[in-house]
């Protein structure tokens, strides 16, 4: 027990725990506690004496530096994988994550209702843009046929308008009582016009056509044939050209027309009044 | 004082603070901030690296607890000495040498008492008479290396003292502790 008391009275278990021992000591140390009891109750006042030494000469720290500390270890508490006890802890992590990870929740949300709403504005569009398409060929359509009938009206009016055009009236025959068309004819520039839409005759079939003829000279000539048909009625139809007829006539003659008038299938006749 | 400060036995605290429970944390402030805070300041005198330094050590104390052994000694001599290493550390980092070369000058644990609000608890007031007991030549060592992180060696020297001699000091010193302490 001599070695025991020795080791006490040199002091190094003060040195020991004032941290003031070599690693080597330090062992030597431990080792001695270990062993003897008497040496580890020694030891034990001598860190009681300097722990109330410091306590009597504690500083208390500002009071802010609580939580600050406090602070930095529960962050470091929860960085720690074996913590995963309950408490405010574990509550305070959760808190400090959930503003990042919201923002790319609700970043995500907007996203994506902003790619549906852009598809939706995109679709309306698009529908929209269908229809005016729609409507500009429905619209440039009517466009075209206007234009034709304007054109055709201008074609007519131009006709009746020139004064050397002559409008005779042909009538109906006894083949036809109720039938009648206009014929115009201009002596000077010797040129002959029916009027498809004033024209007062049955619809022909398609082995038949009307065939136009004047009688020049006692003789029948031939100026053309037409049809009479419900789809093409708006427009004047320019015949054969013919000089100094005294009589029109239209017969109905096989398609593509006679050389000589079927005298009996005479339809309409006008004489030239001059 | 308007918090409510906790405290456990130190083997609560330590079961506590090995399953690493949030109040251990708490518990651990409240019992020993001030202590090791005391020991810190003393060494540092620059307020707001003390309190740096304050934090450090409880950052240590919480990272390392799994290497601290109830075998080998008591708790607060496993913190006390991690704090005053850091503090030592600190205060020989070239940036706080640059930094705080006119305070060094000052730097005594006299300059500390003057500047800080020790703590005066009534329970305190028999030790802080007790301390006043030890003889000054006792207090200067102990101080020294207690206080302002010197080792023995560097001790003597700034005293002129044998080596043996500070030893000797620095043992009745601490039975003089013991005496007036239990």
């Amino acid at each position: 027990m001599e070695d025991v008391k020795a080791f006490i009275e040199s002091g190094i278990l003060e040195l020991y725990v004032l941290g003031d021992v070599s690693p080597t000591e330090k062992q030597q140390v431990e080792a001695m506690v270990q062993k003897h009891p008497a040496v580890k109750a020694e030891l034990s006042e001598v860190e009681k004496a300097l722990e109330s030494y410091a306590f009597a000469n504690a500083v208390e720290p500002l009071e802010n530096q609580r939580n600050r500390i406090l602070n930095s270890l529960v962050t470091n508490l929860a960085d720690d994988a074996t913590f995963t006890k309950k408490g405010a802890a574990a509550d305070n992590v959760v808190i400090m994550k959930t503003p990042a990870n919201n923002f790319y929740k609700y970043a995500f949300a907007a996203s994506v209702a902003l790619l549906i709403g852009s598809l939706v504005a995109l679709f309306n569009v698009y529908d929209k843009l269908q229809k005016s398409n729609l409507q500009l060929v429905v619209m440039t359509t009517q466009n075209q046929h206007i234009s034709k009938t304007v054109g055709y009206m201008n074609e007519a009016l131009g006709v009746f308008r020139d004064t050397t055009f002559k409008v005779l009236k042909l009538k109906g025959t006894k083949n036809l009582p109720s039938g009648g068309m206009t014929v115009a004819w201009s002596p000077v520039k010797k040129k002959v016009m029916i009027d498809m839409t004033a024209l007062n005759m049955p619809e022909n079939d398609q082995e038949h056509q009307y065939q136009l003829w004047a009688i020049v000279a006692g003789k029948p000539v031939d100026l053309g044939v037409f049809d009479k048909s419900t789809a093409d009625s708006s427009n004047m139809k320019q015949m054969k050209s013919v000089a100094a007829p005294t009589v029109f006539a239209v017969t109905l003659e096989p398609r593509g027309g006679s050389v000589n008038p079927t005298m009996d299938k005479m339809m309409v006749a006008g004489a030239v009044n001059l | 004082m308007s918090k409510k400060k906790i405290s456990l036995s130190e083997e609560e605290l330590v079961l506590a603070l090995r399953h690493r429970e949030k109040i251990a944390v708490e518990a651990l402030y409240d019992m020993y901030s001030a202590s090791l805070y005391g020991v810190i300041c003393r060494i540092i005198v620059d307020e707001a690296t003390s309190e740096d330094v304050l934090q450090e050590t409880f950052v240590k104390i919480w990272h390392s607890f799994s290497s601290y052994s109830a075998d080998k000694g008591r708790l607060f001599t496993w913190m006390v000495n991690i704090a005053r290493n850091l503090s030592i550390d600190k205060l020989r980092s070239k940036d706080f040498k640059n930094h705080n070369k006119n305070q060094e000058l000052e730097n005594n644990v006299t300059f500390i008492d003057e500047q800080r609000n020790t703590v005066y608890k009534p329970e305190l007031m028999g030790i802080k008479e007790l301390v006043q007991k030890l003889k000054p030549e006792q207090k200067s060592i102990l101080d020294l290396v207690y206080f302002k992180g010197y080792t023995h060696v560097e001790a003597a020297d700034e005293l002129g003292i044998p080596l043996g001699t500070i030893k000797t000091r620095l043992r009745t010193a601490i039975i003089e502790l013991r005496k007036n302490f239990n």
